[in-house]
């Protein structure tokens, strides 16, 4: 970051004194924006047929996560039409 | 092109303000550029904000924030670097202009080899720095921690055990955009 402008992007102020608070919130906005994991991925050289199949995989995960919760959430959902109307 | 910056920094966090002062619910999850995204971050910490009148976000260079640490601006505070690699962590004052006024590290300390690159280190190296400094004068002081080492978190905790006030926390960590090739990967 240096040829950026100081203190303005990734800094977080203290509050009274509360550092622990302000590293948690650094750390969460961090991780949140996927640096954090770049960091560590970047560490070793990653190679390009490995980092297809990592690509490929986190795709795959993801479809899957997404489908597993929009079942879940309609499996457990409390507001339901009720299927014997009339009788 | 630095005023210009400014200007446009200036009225995207106005902007920003006004968007979050409205009401508007923006989820954790939002992803955006590094300004915007500490405007949302804070739009949800707005209750305590209001009544509180603390940003998370540090007074940025055009402004003028009445803030004051010590009769000092933001810009005037001394800036305490750490360098937290993974085998030993290095701390270093300077002033606002760069000059260096201390440094110590964890080999500074005593420790040697596979000691240095544990907390209890960076904390003890942290501790001498925090005296030193304080011997020369200084009390409020910013942050910036460069590295994903172990020495971290415990260098900050050891300065303010040292007794100096830390007012905010940047992050330095160095990301290329895909530029150096690394080392070749472990195999264990």
């Amino acid at each position: 970051m240096a040829r950026h402008l100081r203190f303005v992007a990734r800094t977080v102020m203290v509050q009274d004194g509360n550092v622990d608070a302000a590293y948690k919130h650094l750390n969460r906005v961090l991780t949140q924006d996927g640096i954090i994991e770049t960091v560590k991925r970047k560490r070793y050289f990653e190679k390009p047929c490995r980092e297809r199949q990592r690509k490929n995989y986190e795709n795959c995960k993801r479809i899957y996560d997404t489908e597993m919760a929009r079942k879940i959430a309609f499996i457990s959902r409390t507001i339901r039409t009720d299927p014997w109307v009339g009788s | 092109m630095f005023k210009l910056t400014c200007s446009i920094v200036n009225s995207l966090s106005t902007a920003c303000r006004q968007a979050s002062t409205k009401g508007t619910s923006f989820s954790r999850t939002f992803h955006g550029t590094a300004v915007g995204f500490q405007e949302v971050a804070a739009s949800s910490k707005d209750s305590s904000e209001a009544s509180r009148d603390f940003s998370h976000f540090p007074p940025l260079p055009g402004h003028d924030s009445p803030l004051r640490w010590g009769g000092k601006k933001f810009e005037e505070l001394p800036i305490l670097h750490i360098k937290a690699t993974y085998n030993n962590t290095h701390i270093q004052l300077t002033d606002c202009e760069g000059q260096s006024l201390v440094r110590t590290s964890c080999g500074t300390e005593g420790f040697k080899n596979i000691k240095k690159s544990t907390p209890v280190a960076a904390q003890t190296a942290a501790i001498s720095a925090a005296a030193k400094a304080t011997a020369k004068g200084v009390t409020f002081v910013r942050v910036i921690v460069k590295g994903l080492g172990p020495g971290r978190l415990s260098a900050i905790k050891g300065l303010t055990m040292g007794g100096l006030e830390v007012v905010s926390i940047t992050d330095n960590t160095p990301v290329p955009h895909n530029g150096c090739r690394p080392r070749k990967a472990r195999r264990m």
